[in-house]
């Protein structure tokens, strides 16, 4: 399989705290990668980073070329939505504010599978955590892109909710070969979703396969002594 | 009602007209992005710091809203320079920037001997001193503003919204923010003959928070922010003409009473 996401020795520091520290690794076409780590591990800046959103050192390439060349080949979802909620924009109308490659007919089909065509003539700021998570990856993926990443995207959302994203995720990556990086705290999402994972807690601890790369010595790392994966077949 | 008819048939009257309509189309149009990216102090700033501009104007003999503009050009790039390249809050900066524009108008005018009619009119409005030249000037400046902010409408109401998915849609936020800098400046300095230094910034303000109150969509706020910028705007002049009062001051609290109409009475204006 191609490369799709290259990213060699990013380090971010905010003055002279260093945040992150030589992270690298590489996603393949067609992966489904989850990042865990701890509260404050720094995984939403290693995304920001990857995305350019926060200044870094080393390099972040996608396929072969630097990302801000390619940035709209890239949908991205992130952990809260920081808006005014008095703001009077419709889901709809933030559906329409998306880069050029957007296709329309691309957008319903979107909207229909995930259930947010009843949201779209609702001001957003009246939508609940998981309508509004929606309606995120809905615009996200209806530019069509080759890499979706989605920071926390099941933070407030119910059990129910849970099921029917992962159900969401699948279905992109197996239907519309949309390559995923997943960012969660919850290590029972890596075994149920990813065929890869990046265990961080500022540096990098693990990635490679979830089965090989987290053991005990990894988890003690992350989360400290009294946490083991746990499978939610459930939720399959 | 008669007396009002026989006034508009006035030249200067309908100079105001025409200068009240267009700059009260324009600063409605970009006070949404302002209100929603909660600007306000920066349209107050720039109305306040023209003053330098009007002063170095009339000292000149010059025209001083062309002045004004200059000045407020000046002013949207320090502001955004500043803000790139220090640690100093935004809100910090304008309020050092406008201040010392102001303290420099004040000086600059104290060059100028005897009473300043001119400065008084600017201080606070006048339509009575608007001019062929000033009403080209607005005319120009206003159609390059508002094409601009027309054709990236998209964009401002995404950055409004959020710089991360602004950014990811392709926009280049820097740039951006600049520009949005300058066009508000010029526009905002557009309403001063009419409004006044010290009151043009309700023109950007009273509008689209009136408008907030009730728009469903961002459509209808823009499309409301306007037609209720108009409404304040023409009853404000048409009124002041009848009572005789300042025109500015009456365009500003024709504006308020509607506002707070609206924020007290919701339900029924919606």
């Amino acid at each position: 399989m191609e490369n799709l996401l290259e990213v060699k020795n990013l380090s971010v520091s905010f003055g002279d705290v260093n945040v992150l520290e030589d992270v690298d690794f590489v996603l393949k076409k067609g992966d489904v990668m989850t990042i865990i780590g701890p509260n404050g591990a720094g995984k939403t800046i290693l995304v920001k980073s990857i995305l350019g959103l926060i200044e870094h050192k080393g390099g972040v390439e996608f396929l072969g070329e630097p990302i801000i060349k390619k940035i709209d080949e890239i949908g991205y979802v992130p952990q809260r939505l920081d808006f005014d909620r008095t703001f009077p924009i419709t889901a709809q109308e933030l559906m329409n504010l998306v880069s050029k490659k957007a296709d329309p007919k691309n957008m319903e089909v979107v909207c229909n599978h995930l259930e947010v065509d009843k949201l779209l003539s609702k001001k957003i700021g009246t939508l609940s955590g998981g309508q509004m998570q929606r309606v995120l990856i809905a615009r996200a993926v209806s530019g069509n892109p080759k890499l979706l990443i989605m920071d926390e995207p099941t933070a407030g959302v119910d059990i129910g909710g849970v099921k029917s994203f992962y159900d969401i995720v699948e279905h992109l990556n197996k239907e519309h070969d949309i390559t995923i990086i997943l960012v969660s705290h919850e290590i029972d999402m890596v075994y149920s979703l990813a065929n890869k994972v990046l265990c961080l807690n500022k540096k990098m601890i693990c990635v490679g396969s979830p089965k090989e790369a987290i053991n005990k010595n990894v988890l003690e790392k992350l989360y400290g002594g009294s946490v083991g994966p746990k499978e939610h077949t459930h939720l399959r | 009602m008669e007396n009002i008819l026989n006034l508009i048939s006035y030249p200067f009257v309908l100079r105001a007209i025409f200068a009240g309509v267009i700059s009260a189309a324009l600063l409605a149009f970009l006070g949404v992005f302002v209100v929603l990216r909660k600007m306000s102090f920066y349209s107050d700033g720039i109305a306040h710091a023209s003053l330098a501009g009007v002063a170095a104007g009339i000292l000149l003999s010059s025209q001083p809203l062309l002045w004004a503009m200059i000045v407020g050009i000046i002013f949207a790039i320090l502001v955004f320079w500043l803000e790139k390249k220090t640690v100093v809050s935004v809100d910090a900066i304008i309020g050092v920037l406008f201040t010392a524009s102001l303290a420099l108008g004040v000086i600059l005018m104290n060059f100028k001997s005897g009473y300043q009619p001119d400065l008084i009119s600017f201080l606070f409005g006048n339509i009575l001193t608007i001019q062929y030249s000033d009403i080209w000037l607005i005319l120009i400046t206003a159609f390059i503003a508002g094409t601009f902010m027309i054709v990236k409408y998209r964009q401002y109401l995404l950055l409004s919204l959020n710089n991360d998915l602004a950014y990811l849609s392709g926009v280049n936020l820097s740039l951006y923010q600049l520009l949005f800098y300058i066009a508000l400046s010029v526009s905002v300095i557009l309403g001063i003959k009419i409004v006044g230094v010290v009151l043009v910034s309700a023109l950007v303000i009273i509008p689209v928070s009136s408008a907030k109150i009730f728009a469903s969509s961002a459509k209808s706020l823009v499309v409301w922010s306007v037609i209720l910028s108009e409404i304040i705007m023409l009853s404000g002049i048409f009124l002041s003409l009848a009572l005789n009062w300042p025109t500015g001051a009456t365009i500003v609290l024709v504006g308020a009473v509607i506002f707070f109409a609206l924020v007290l009475f919701p339900k029924k204006s919606s």
